[in-house]
């Protein structure tokens, strides 16, 4: 409704809805006309046209009225013609016989795309023999690769299993750390999409197009998806979930360019999956401005994780969008020793801090210094005060493990760097321009 | 590398067959009217060339390997049923255009998958983004018919007509004025030629042109059309020439770099004809097309788009705020655009030669007088309806000049507001700085923040313009007066005061 000039004299007039409008022409002399519409007897509303001593004309009147009452000015309106009715009558008359009711639509994935799934694993014989047996068993509409990273194959322990299944290709790579390992798998693979999973996970028979789905939309570039405990038998396990696990909901959710961009705080890009289950195009890879995945971040060296989660980073900063599918879970084996799980978060708390040390440097992300600043100090300090309160599932040593490392997170962030430098880790992108043919 | 991954061929008609949409292919835009010739042509017609060589060049959909998609723009009419989109190979999404007996209602933007959306998937993006518009729309539609019962049922309310009211249309002259740029004006001439209005003059008025080439193209293609030769350059020198020249009630102007609508006359003419207080009517301005990186940054940047719904605006002369609404009179629209009541300038003057493309202030001359019209106590009309397509910038580089010269002309602008109305110094003022601060700095500041997709470089533009624009209209002025000594009697009233 047009907002009536202060003090300005208002004229009052009233319409009939029951016949076409005809323009005002005698309120030259107001400032403001007020328009009761009525129809059969009954007063519907009114609304105000700021005329300014002009005549009204039957378009702007129009137009006033439906600003004003909406709907309602189908005066002797149905009960039951609401806007949503009017809106599946429009949709009815575009598309006359198309689905009524739900009108979402999966753009199908072409069946010519195809995929490489990336394993990397480091002397776990019987795990990845586990885990290769569920990636050769999948079923899938297209052709996919899958390739094995060994990162110690000094010790001769992978390829005997990797031998058993004869599809399987094995790559070596000698440089240790889990993100120069998945680099060489990646350069490696043939595939359109590339997914990356762990060694020790289980993957269902539908896991791989399933998250391939979500590639049909154009606009998708990267596809994250849901990581289950494959048991809770030990104490570590469960602590591992109690510290929140690797799982990320059973609802479909999109992280947008829009999403990274419109945060004041860093971007919570760990709320986005993980390594275990997750799937990119293969040209996300080669873009510059992505690259590979940072090889001073990620297990096997002392910033232990980050590596993913710089990624989706850098995939959201380039403007592209990933989706998180929770129908294509994994089964994931936690660490079963407490000694390993302490290890485990020790690692991650440094990794996390190194992570967040790598968008502030590398990419002048000011925000990660207003979390590593304020809301990560803030979140251990309103955990701890919970473990004072009373019992807590999660111990208040882990808390302080974390603190520990989240301290010793910029050293580690110097550590992981030179030993990157020394290991030769190449210039992010360039190295991929030669993807390996086989 | 591998070789391409083979995705099958099309298995469509190609795209102008299949479908009710307006492509704009390289010189003419076909229309809403044209549609349905287009949907009735035998299937035996040549199919449009463009097409076929993108067909021919299927590019595979995973091969990019940078981010940018170029963005197609299309024209989608409502009253038609929708169909598959289709043979729209190498382009990342789809921005339509979305209209309804010709009216815009917003735009709709899909992700193509292999130069392809199915009517579904269309039909729900496009209900998404303006089923509340559509929906007004057609309530307005109702209003506008007589009806003795109700509206029935929804169905019956989708299929009412549009009414037009009977108004006495008041004649125009379409004034297009030009500088050495034939390969964009017989674009815009061709587009020009397509609207059909009772009476319509066309005027092309050539701007100090250093070669007789567009003279010998008014001649040689289109000899119906009126062309006259402002000597002096600027673009406002060449609108007053247009304004004295033209013996029409109305002056529609455009420039050289749009494609003007088949409705564009009729639309602008309307709000003239509903009532005889309105002096200025504003349109819509759409991209022309979306191919390179530099127009989808344009359009992010702000475009010159000015919303679908129509706007009243008036100001009251006695109305004494801190900041009146019509100090930025960027809101209200743009030159490529805007239509005026010949009689007003006699009233409040003419453009100001100091203000111009071409000159140290590089334009704002438009702008100028929004302000200038409204202060003076007149009626200013949005009317969306009234649609152009602008050819944006296509090189990153003339992106960033243009941006620059948006500053340096909105500030050179203000300043000549200011100097012509004192009562509203304070108010330019705050503007000025706030505008400053909230458009320039602030956006500056959050690009060092957090990373975006926004080029830090062509904020940066416009700042320095911004700044630079300040001081540039009393040197643009000294310039205007040397040059209207060395010609003719100045024909400038309303001239600031202080020079």
């Amino acid at each position: 409704m047009m907002v009536a000039a202060r003090n300005g004299r208002t004229a009052v007039r009233s319409v009939d809805l029951s016949g076409a409008l005809e323009p005002i022409d005698d309120v030259f002399d107001y400032d403001v006309v007020r328009v009761y519409a009525h129809h059969e007897g009954r007063v519907v509303g009114f609304t105000e046209v700021a005329n300014r001593g002009e005549g009204v004309s039957a378009s702007r009147l129009r137009e006033s009225l439906v600003d004003s009452l909406n709907i309602r000015v189908l005066a002797d309106i149905d009960e039951d013609l609401s806007y949503a009715l009017i809106v599946t009558a429009l949709a009815e008359k575009l598309l006359p016989g198309g689905p009524e009711e739900d009108m979402a639509e999966d753009l199908p994935l072409d069946r010519h795309v195809t995929a490489s799934v990336v394993v990397a694993t480091f002397d776990r014989p019987d795990d990845l023999r586990m885990c290769l047996g569920c990636l050769t068993g999948q079923q899938v509409d297209r052709d996919v690769e899958v390739v094995v990273v060994d990162n110690n194959p000094a010790s001769g322990l992978t390829p005997p299993v990797v031998a058993e299944f004869p599809s399987v290709r094995l790559v070596e790579e000698a440089r240790r750390g889990s993100s120069f390992a998945r680099n060489a798998g990646i350069r490696a693979a043939t595939g359109d999409i590339i997914l990356m999973t762990d060694d020790d996970v289980r993957a269902p028979a539908h896991w791989v197009e399933r998250l391939l789905a979500p590639f049909g939309r154009p606009d998708v570039a990267g596809v994250t998806g849901n990581i289950l405990p494959l048991e809770l038998e030990g104490s570590a396990q469960r602590l591992f979930e109690a510290y929140g696990g690797l799982g990320r909901g059973f609802r479909r959710k999109e992280f947008t360019p829009a999403w990274f961009e419109g945060r004041r705080s860093a971007v919570p890009t760990w709320e986005i999956g993980g390594t275990a289950n997750t799937a990119f195009r293969s040209w996300v890879f080669q873009d510059p401005e992505i690259g590979l995945l940072h090889e001073a971040l990620g297990a096997g060296i002392p910033a232990a994780v980050g590596e993913d989660t710089y990624l989706f980073y850098k995939v959201l900063k380039a403007g592209h969008t990933i989706a998180y599918e929770p129908d294509a879970w994994v089964w994931h084996r936690h660490r079963s020793d407490m000694a390993g799980l302490q290890r485990q978060l020790y690692g991650y708390s440094k990794g996390h801090v190194a992570y967040h040390l790598t968008t502030l440097i590398d990419d002048r992300d000011l925000r990660s210094l207003h979390y590593l600043a304020w809301k990560l100090p803030k979140s251990h300090f309103q955990r701890l005060r919970q473990s004072a309160k009373g019992p807590s599932p999660y111990p208040i040593k882990l808390n302080l493990l974390e603190i520990a490392g989240n301290i010793l997170g910029p050293l580690a962030f110097h550590q992981s760097r030179r030993l990157a430098r020394q290991a030769g880790a190449g210039p992010q992108s360039a190295a991929t321009n030669e993807r390996t043919e086989t | 590398m591998r070789a391409a991954p083979d995705f099958g061929t099309s298995t469509g008609p190609p795209l102008h067959r299949r479908m009710s949409l307006t492509p704009t292919p390289e010189l003419e835009p076909m229309t809403d009217i044209e549609l349905a010739a287009v949907a009735a042509q035998p299937e035996s017609s040549p199919p449009n060339v463009d097409q076929q060589e993108r067909a021919a060049a299927q590019e595979p959909l995973l091969q990019a390997g940078t981010a940018f998609r170029p963005v197609k723009v299309l024209d989608l009419d409502l009253e038609q049923p929708l169909v598959d989109l289709d043979g729209l190979y190498g382009y990342g999404a789809v921005q339509l255009l979305v209209r309804l007996h010709g009216i815009p209602l917003g735009y709709a933007r899909l992700p193509l998958t292999n130069g392809r959306v199915s009517a579904t998937a269309l039909r729900k993006g496009v209900l998404a983004e303006v089923q509340v518009r559509a929906v007004r729309h057609l309530l307005n539609d109702y209003l506008g018919v007589a009806h003795t019962s109700g509206p029935g049922s929804a169905r019956q309310l989708v299929g009412v007509a549009h009414p037009q009211d009977d108004l006495a249309l008041p004649s125009v002259t379409v004034a297009v004025c030009t500088r050495d740029r034939t390969e964009v004006l017989e674009r815009c001439l061709r587009a020009i030629e397509k609207i059909d209005y009772p009476g319509l003059e066309v005027l092309v008025v050539d701007n100090a042109p250093a070669t007789d080439a567009t003279r010998r193209l008014v001649a040689e293609q289109f000899p119906q059309l009126r062309y006259v030769v402002e000597p002096l350059p600027g673009l406002d020198r060449a609108r007053n020439r247009a304004i004295s020249e033209s013996g029409n009630d109305i002056v529609a102007f455009t420039d050289d770099d749009v494609v003007v609508d088949p409705l564009w006359v009729g639309a602008l003419a309307r709000p003239f004809a509903e009532s005889d207080r309105v002096m200025c009517v504003t349109g819509l301005v759409v991209a022309y097309e979306l191919e390179t990186e530099a127009q989808v940054l344009f359009e992010k940047y702000g475009g010159f788009g000015r919303g679908f719904d129509r706007h009243w605006y008036t100001v009251d002369p006695d109305i004494r705020e801190t900041l009146p609404p019509h100090v930025g009179a960027g809101r209200f629209g743009t030159g490529a655009n805007m239509a005026y009541r010949r009689c007003v300038f006699e009233e409040i003057g003419q453009f100001d030669p100091a203000l111009d493309v071409g000159t140290v202030t590089n334009g704002g001359g438009d702008l100028e007088m929004f302000f200038r019209l409204l202060e003076e106590g007149h009626t200013l009309v949005y009317e969306p309806a009234a649609i152009v397509r602008h050819g944006h910038r296509r090189e990153y580089a003339a992106l960033r000049t243009q941006l620059a010269n948006n500053g340096i002309g909105f500030y050179s602008m203000l300043v000549r507001s200011a100097i012509a109305y004192p009562i509203r110094r304070r108010a330019i003022v705050r503007l000025g700085l706030w505008w400053l601060w909230h458009w320039s700095f602030r956006r500056l500041l959050i690009s060092f923040l957090r990373p975006g997709r926004f080029p830090r470089d062509l904020i940066l533009a416009e700042l320095k313009g911004s700044i630079v624009g300040v001081a540039r209209y009393q040197r643009s002025r000294r310039q205007a007066a040397r040059l209207d000594r060395g010609r003719r009697p100045s024909k400038q009233p309303a001239a600031p005061g202080a020079t």
